[in-house]
């Protein structure tokens, strides 16, 4: 399968809900940082109590979420694992583990401070996007 | 003893006639109308007219005051004059009839005059000088204002035997008319600052509910509360007793006009003069809040006994004096003491609630209090000083309560440091703060000593170099940095082996904070302080190099001898990059011609060592660094600092600046903060560049233009933004509006793909940009701040807002303007309407909107209509698809490439 090119990208990251107040702008310079990443059956994507370096989207395929081997969920495509990943460097207690071979989109979180650095626009959409979060979390 | 400088003299001279004319004027009314009410009624009638005055008087000058906020000062000013002239006229003729309800009419006029006149003069005063020529010459002023109240006072006692006491109402209506011959200089030597300012200062906005619940929280208002009351109610009945025993003294209302007078506006103006000016400062600094609070009730407590003891005029007329000069003395200064720890809006919510509806409803309840103690209890003069003596009693139980609420809220505040730093060092001198603070750097937490001892070193006197030894040596270092800040802004030598000890067991690593205080205090109290720099300088702690380095800047001819080429070539190759960093700085002494290093140091991978080279090429300004600065703009670590040191170059580089802006082969990043560095050079020639720029075709940089011109706009107003440039580009800029909302009319209702959905998200988040700079365009024509305002609330979309911004874009835009900007925030049918009239822009189907983008030189645009036209298999682009993959850039060829796959 061909790899993504940036418009595929894009769209691939409209479903993280951490950048849902970007524009498409913003996005394809998120997008331009995004690498593809290929995983064959049963490989390990995010291991327990390491801490987490990147974001990813699932392309296609599926990965199962588990902790001390109990399964907790099965994401799909267009499901994000780590979005919180890239502002809390803390270790996650879950493993994600492929169910098949599966593609993802990669996002770094080194690379994305360094395009925060750049694009001050985009730290106040995500800063916004949290704020709401955290609202509709204290009031709940 | 008071300094006047040129250009202030005929200013002060026409303010201080003023008030010297209306204090006058005020201090005839004053005791006439009084002397006129006593003698024609008795004395049972005086409460009724406190409560009248109270109800009436305050509703009318809350009228006023309300009027007067929506008027200039110059008209309220006149208008207030020529009623006041003219009620006074209408009065003395009226009083000739003698008619009885008219000296409660004259009795209520006189309260509304001293609101309005008086106060107006003050604040005529105080749009008339700025705020440091304030603190220099209101002193003069209120000796005015004291002189005018003495001269009245005086005037009417001597002549109300010739004239009578309904004609001096005549002799104060001319001296009103003077005041405002007076005011009428005032205006000519002030030019515009009077027509701008408003005819009432704007009172802080309280609700009651806010207030009474602020109340039934803080304690300390409750105090404040209570002693105000009990202050107004005290004024009532002493003033009462006074009036009374005055009445039966002098039967005549001549002499008892004459003696008012004099009581008024000599005796009480002089005494209460004397306490403010000269014994104020010296209580609040020995007994501090409580004690000074406490100063009043004591003293009118002590009078009424004398009342009691003796009912006469003297007794009377003492507590009278007592209470009226305390009162505006002591009571005044402890009362704004006691408001000083409370939460700023706080504080000014409550004094508006006070100012404008307390102190009335409190003297009209010290006149219903008195009503019922004279008319229905029927006690005397005599009697009620009793009463007087309970309510002290009272008072000085709060008093003692106001001090401790004053320390604990004080304490509490020093805590978190939210305490009003401002507001306390003019008032530091107050024993319990003293104390308080001594207790707050005794404490232990860093915090609250770094803070107490920055508040003691304003405390005129304090001998603080005690505390700055037994902290020398505290764990923290912001605790340490404190203390070597205070001792060298104090020239105190007694630290300098601690500060040397600090500076040998500095490492890098550990906290600095305490690190660059130390060295400049040390260099300061040296006595070699040039050769002590120079062991310092080559300290293994950079930040102790780099200290020392700045230190030297005094001792030029030392830094020459030690940095030499030979010096900087070494540190600028040292692998530590501190090293490297004082290098860095230290090439500003000789340049680098000798050696090159700034080129190199500029482009350091090290962001602090790239920051002071960036300094060093700001103030060496040799045009060889521009370009090395120029690379810098690229990386977001040291862009601040290369922004700087290019703006530091000034206009001579606003040419080069110029051509990187324009030159499309120059990295965006670059070319994107351009428009910062011409923002911060400020002159006409850098406001032209922008505007010629404000075309480029990249939109992120149009962007930074704009913004950089409207900042720029801001700061220098007085600049030329090339109203020509503006238009053309306006109408530019409206155009791609009304070509991007025609292309996103047709896709709207013809891409359901994800594809499609992409590129209309990208559309509407175009056109959003495009009205954004239509918008800081207006900002370069008409008032910016209105315009930001009229965008938001477009922006925002909310009803109300967005009519109002309608109705005030189709008031101020010329024509032109309005024609083209108003359709834009229609409905879309009127904006595919108004585009086609306007533009001559048309509707188009999907391909051909499609196809316009693709060329439209949007890399981002041309990507997802490529993909568009690809998830919409549309084969008649395939030719602008083809040329996109071979000339466009890489991610658009990208997509191109993936797009000829699907359409083939």
């Amino acid at each position: 399968m061909a790899e993504l090119n940036i418009v595929e990208k894009v769209i691939a990251l409209e479903s993280v809900e951490l950048l849902q107040n970007l524009t498409p702008d913003q996005l394809a310079r998120i997008a331009s940082i995004a690498r593809e990443v290929k995983f064959l059956k049963d490989k390990v994507i995010i291991e327990p109590n390491q801490p987490p370096e990147a974001l990813y989207v699932i392309l296609d395929g599926s990965v199962k979420i588990s902790r001390n081997g109990d399964e907790l969920y099965v994401a799909h495509q267009h499901e994000v694992l780590g979005s919180w990943a890239l502002f809390d460097p803390e270790p996650l207690a879950i493993t994600a583990r492929t169910r098949e071979d599966t593609r993802l989109l990669r996002i770094s979180r080194e690379d994305f401070y360094d395009l925060l650095a750049d694009n001050s626009e985009i730290t106040a959409s995500i800063f916004s996007t949290l704020v709401k979060r955290f609202r509709q979390l204290v009031e709940k | 003893m008071f300094d006047i400088r040129e250009g202030e003299y005929l200013r002060l001279f026409f303010m201080a006639l003023y008030l010297v004319t209306v204090l006058f004027a005020y201090y005839i009314l004053k005791p006439v109308s009084r002397a006129m009410f006593l003698a024609k009624f008795d004395i049972d009638n005086l409460p009724g007219l406190y409560i009248l005055i109270a109800g009436v008087g305050g509703f009318l000058a809350y009228l006023f005051t309300k009027a007067a906020i929506k008027t200039s000062l110059k008209a309220a000013v006149t208008a207030s004059f020529a009623v006041a002239v003219t009620c006074l006229v209408a009065i003395w003729w009226l009083l000739g009839f003698g008619f009885p309800w008219m000296l409660y009419v004259f009795s209520v006029f006189v309260s509304i005059f001293s609101i309005t006149l008086v106060s107006q003069g003050w604040l005529v005063a105080a749009n008339v000088f700025t705020t440091r020529e304030a603190k220099r010459l209101y002193g003069l002023l209120g000796v005015g204002a004291v002189a005018g109240a003495a001269f009245g006072g005086t005037f009417t006692s001597w002549t109300v035997y010739y004239i009578g006491s309904r004609n001096l109402l005549l002799a104060s209506a001319a001296m009103t008319a003077l005041a405002y011959l007076a005011f009428l200089g005032v205006v000519r030597q002030s030019g515009q600052a009077l027509v701008r300012a408003r005819g009432a200062a704007e009172e802080e906005g309280f609700e009651f509910k806010d207030i009474l619940l602020s109340i039934g929280r803080y304690r300390h208002l409750q105090v404040i509360i209570s002693i105000i009351a009990l202050t107004y109610i005290v004024d009532v009945m002493i003033e009462y007793q006074f009036n009374a025993i005055a009445k039966e003294a002098f039967a005549d209302v001549r002499r008892l006009t004459a003696f008012l007078a004099s009581f008024y506006g000599i005796w009480l103006n002089l005494v209460t003069f004397v306490l403010q000016f000269f014994l104020t400062a010296f209580v609040v600094s020995h007994f501090g809040v409580g004690g000074t609070l406490q100063i009043m009730p004591l003293t009118i407590g002590l009078a009424s006994l004398a009342t009691f003891v003796t009912p006469n005029v003297a007794s009377t007329g003492s507590a009278r004096i007592t209470e009226s000069a305390t009162r505006y003395s002591f009571n005044r200064t402890g009362m704004e003491l006691l408001y000083l720890p409370l939460p700023t809006d706080l504080k000014n919510r409550t004094k508006a609630f006070v100012d404008i509806f307390f102190d009335r409803l409190s003297r009209g309840v010290g006149g219903v209090v008195l009503l019922v103690l004279t008319v229905y209890m029927n006690l005397e003069v005599r009697h009620l000083s009793l009463v007087v003596i309970g309510f002290t009693l009272v008072w000085i139980v709060l008093s003692i309560r106001a001090k401790n609420e004053y320390v604990s809220t004080v304490r509490r505040r020093l805590e978190t440091r939210r305490l009003d730093l401002e507001s306390l060092r003019i008032n530091v001198r107050d024993r319990d703060t003293v104390r308080l603070l001594e207790q707050a750097i005794a404490s232990g937490a860093p915090r609250q000593i770094t803070y107490g001892l920055s508040l003691l070193a304003q405390a005129p006197g304090y001998p603080l170099e005690k505390a700055l030894a037994s902290l020398a040596d505290h764990s923290s270092p912001e605790v340490r940095a404190a203390v070597f800040g205070l001792a060298r802004e104090r020239n105190f030598d007694g630290l300098l082996d601690r500060a040397l000890a600090e500076l040998r067991s500095s490492r890098p690593g550990a906290d600095p904070a305490a690190i660059r205080p130390a060295v400049e205090y040390a260099l300061a109290v040296s006595p070699e302080a040039p050769a002590l720099a120079a062991r310092l300088l080559d300290h293994p702690h950079h930040l102790v190099a780099q200290s020392a380095l700045e230190a030297l800047a005094q001792y030029p001819e030392t830094l020459r001898q030690i940095i030499t080429p030979d010096w900087i070539g070494e540190a600028a190759a040292s692998p530590d990059a501190g090293r490297r960093t004082v290098a860095a700085a230290a090439i500003r002494v000789h340049g680098d011609k000798d050696t090159g290093a700034l080129h190199k140091l500029l482009l350091d991978r090290d962001p602090g060592v790239a920051e002071a080279a960036c300094r060093t090429a700001a103030a060496l300004e040799y045009r060889t660094y521009i370009e090395g600065l120029l690379r810098r703009l690229e990386d977001a670590d040291v862009r601040r600092c290369a922004i700087e040191a290019l703006a530091q170059y000034g206009e001579r580089i606003v040419g080069t600046l110029a051509d990187v802006l324009l030159d499309d082969t120059m990295p965006l990043a670059v070319r994107r903060q351009i428009p910062r560095v011409l923002q911060r050079i400020q002159t006409q020639r850098s406001a032209e560049v922008l505007l010629a720029s404000l075309d480029v075709q990249d939109l992120t940089v149009r962007t930074a233009v704009l913004k950089a011109l409207n900042k720029l706009r801001d700061s220098h107003p007085q600049l030329n933004y090339g109203r020509d440039s503006v238009l053309r580009q306006f109408h530019k800029e409206a155009r791609y509006y009304y070509e991007l909302h025609a292309a996103l009319a047709s896709l709207r209702t013809n891409g359901n793909g994800t594809a499609a959905r992409l590129l209309v998200r990208t559309l509407q988040a175009r056109l959003e940009a495009a009205l954004e700079r239509l918008f800081r365009l207006l900002g370069l024509r008409y008032p910016p701040k209105e315009i930001y305002a009229a965008y938001l609330a477009v922006h925002r979309r909310r009803s109300e807002e967005f009519t109002a911004a309608l109705e005030f874009l189709d008031t101020i835009l010329e024509r032109e303007l309005k024609r083209v900007l108003l359709p834009l925030l229609d409905e879309d049918s009127r904006v595919v309407q108004v585009g086609r009239e306007l533009f001559g822009v048309d509707s188009k189907d999907v391909p051909a909107a499609l196809r316009d983008l693709m060329r439209s030189g949007d890399s981002w645009l041309a990507a997802c209509s490529v993909a568009t036209a690809a998830e919409l298999r549309l084969r008649d682009l395939s030719a602008e698809i083809s040329e996109l993959s071979r000339g466009s850039g890489q991610e658009v060829g990208e997509v191109a490439r993936a797009a000829i796959a699907v359409l083939s």
